[in-house]
């Protein structure tokens, strides 16, 4: 529940994926402009986007007082007690690990979910499936916003405020999984599932044994986005918790801010480093998100 | 037995969202106690006749900012997206750095980056306006500014967002047909003209994607201005999602703040079905 896209896409907005959808638009007969003009407007954009990056990393490390020179917020003074400060602040490690608890348990509620889900909606035929699709496929008009005020009484009837359980299990269903799931079983052919069903293998042994390891691709889109959309919520958490002993990094990142806005230096530094594993683990895995959103939309045909 | 497979997921979306839809309808029509329950009073759709009332910040000004927001990032965001797209989509080293450069910040936490950029448009320190100085021009105050508050949080918002929407164009740029683009060549076609009368028509079902998940992320959008201007100054950049907060969970108006939700609701779901619609009728027609 943060901002612009977790809110909506934390629920998701499935789209039919196609096969090789991804086709890269390789330099083959596409060099008619030229080149050089391109990539000189691509660096500079590629630059421009990091700037704020760069800026955050030398403001966590200037003096508040830094004179206000182009070259002075530029350049880094190596205030490394902005670090120390920000450190000792707030109880940092055990933020971190709500949150990596928080999400990996949402993952694999998650893929639970999905998997069953999808392949009963892909596979199985079974009265209502059409019907119960549809319900699911419902559930992408309601926006996450509208559902803060009623889950939050809910939340304060079951005892659930204030705990890992509702940052957890309502985020633990997804539109978006399920129809991946369902669409990665319907692409394949049915010849299998009927062959293993003659086997005498339970349905729940032919997902498990068969259908999973056909449907991984599917498995590392819903986990990467997932966990990301965990990592980076705010608004719910933000409401449903109120102490640090349950409470994510992020929303720990919000009271520091609340209580040390003017100490910049030190906040950049708590910017620096609780944005940094987030934006790693994106480093490292970027070909699979952008892959993922790519075919996403390379399936958008209605 | 399919029932059984699904039933964890669908138990999951009753209890913590359909329901809870259903719920806030209800909701919306008591004078909600948040802290007695049973002391809630029923008042029918006073709540929404108080959408049009005079209060501060009012329901119709929030509504304009919802819409003033959402309009930028939509038309500003695509834009922008489909120019990164058409820029990035060949391939290369170059410009697949570029493409990750320009994604990343999507991957960032809002709560982080937001604060990020408030520094970035701080009078005193910050760099846009240290920027602005050292080229000896005025300087808009930025978040302090009634009038350039808005335009600083759409500045943020399309940073962290664009990346996105650029990726779902090359998805978009990716399946369409060269044929058509070479035969356009060869029929001596410019750029201008491959891209208005082959590209561009072929993108349209990417383009509606973009706009319609667009609209509706931008109007449920809330961590920014949290962070970055509180809503403010003087309500200035007040949106109906950071009004139904401020009403729900600050001034306790929960019954208020849930005829919000709703009215909320109501914009999503039509967005969401007007894509829909839109969507079978580009599938039935190519």
């Amino acid at each position: 529940m943060t901002a612009l896209p977790s809110e909506v896409r934390r629920r998701g907005l499935p789209r039919r994926r196609t096969g090789g959808a991804a086709r890269p638009a390789g330099p083959a007969g596409r060099a008619r402009h030229g080149r050089l003009p391109v990539r000189i407007v691509a660096v500079l954009a590629g630059l421009l986007f990091l700037l704020p990056f760069y800026y955050v990393v030398v403001t966590s490390l200037n003096s508040a007082s830094v004179s206000a020179s182009v070259s002075d917020i530029l350049l880094p003074h190596w205030q490394w007690a902005n670090y120390s400060r920000a450190w000792a602040a707030a109880p940092w490690p055990r933020l971190f690990l709500n949150t990596l608890l928080i999400a990996s348990a949402t993952v694999l509620l998650a893929l639970a979910t999905s998997l069953l889900a999808g392949f009963a909606f892909g596979v199985m035929r079974f009265r209502g499936r059409g019907l119960l699709f549809g319900l699911v496929m419902s559930v992408l008009m309601i926006p996450g916003t509208v559902l803060i005020i009623p889950d939050y009484i809910i939340a304060n009837d079951i005892n659930w405020l204030d705990t890992y359980w509702i940052q957890i299990v309502p985020w633990g269903a997804s539109v978006f999984g399920i129809f991946l799931v369902r669409q990665f079983f319907m692409g394949l052919p049915q010849e299998i599932f009927d062959a293993a069903e003659l086997d005498g293998a339970g349905r729940l042994r032919m997902l498990w044994s068969i259908g999973i390891p056909l449907v991984r691709p599917a498995i590392v889109i819903i986990s990467l986005n997932v966990f990301l959309a965990s990592w980076n919520s705010f608004l719910w958490p933000f409401i449903m918790t109120s102490s640090p002993d349950v409470q994510p990094v992020e929303v720990g990142l919000a009271a520091f801010a609340g209580a040390n806005g003017v100490d910049f230096p030190a906040l950049s530094a708590a910017v620096v480093f609780t944005t940094a594993p987030i934006l790693l683990f994106f480093l490292f895995l970027q070909r699979h998100f952008i892959t993922g959103a790519m075919s996403t939309a390379g399936g958008v045909r209605g | 037995m399919g029932w059984l497979y699904t039933a964890p997921a669908l138990l999951i979306f009753s209890v913590f969202i359909i329901g809870p839809t259903a719920y806030t309808f209800y909701v919306s029509l008591f004078h909600w106690n948040a802290l007695n329950t049973a002391k809630s009073k029923y008042i029918g759709l006073a709540n929404y006749r108080s959408l049009f009332g005079s209060t501060a910040p009012s329901f119709l000004s929030s509504a304009w900012h919802s819409l003033y927001f959402s309009g930028a990032m939509v038309i500003g965001g695509t834009a922008l997206s489909l120019a990164f797209a058409l820029l990035l989509q060949r391939g290369g080293r170059l410009l697949g750095a570029a493409r990750v450069a320009i994604f990343a910040p999507h991957a960032t936490p809002v709560v982080a980056t937001s604060l990020a950029w408030v520094w970035i448009f701080n009078p005193q320190f910050g760099l846009a306006d240290t920027l602005l100085r050292a080229a000896h021009l005025g300087q808009p105050g930025w978040l302090q500014s009634t009038t350039w508050a808005m335009p600083s949080v759409i500045v943020y918002s399309l940073w962290h967002e664009v990346g996105f929407t650029v990726v779902l164009f090359l998805g978009g740029l990716a399946v369409i047909s060269p044929e058509l683009s070479e035969a356009a060549r060869v029929d001596g076609a410019n750029g201008w003209q491959e891209f208005w009368h082959v590209t561009w028509p072929q993108l349209r079902p990417v383009t509606l994607f973009v706009v319609i998940i667009t609209s509706i992320s931008s109007l449920q959008a809330f961590t920014q201005f949290y962070e970055m201007s509180q809503g403010g100054p003087v309500y200035a950049t007040t949106t109906l999602s950071y009004l139904l907060y401020q009403e729900a969970f600050v001034f306790f108006d929960t019954g208020y703040g849930a005829a919000l939700a709703i009215v909320l609701f109501a914009v999503t779901a039509a967005f969401t079905l007007l894509q829909r619609r839109t969507g079978d009728r580009i599938s039935r027609s190519s």
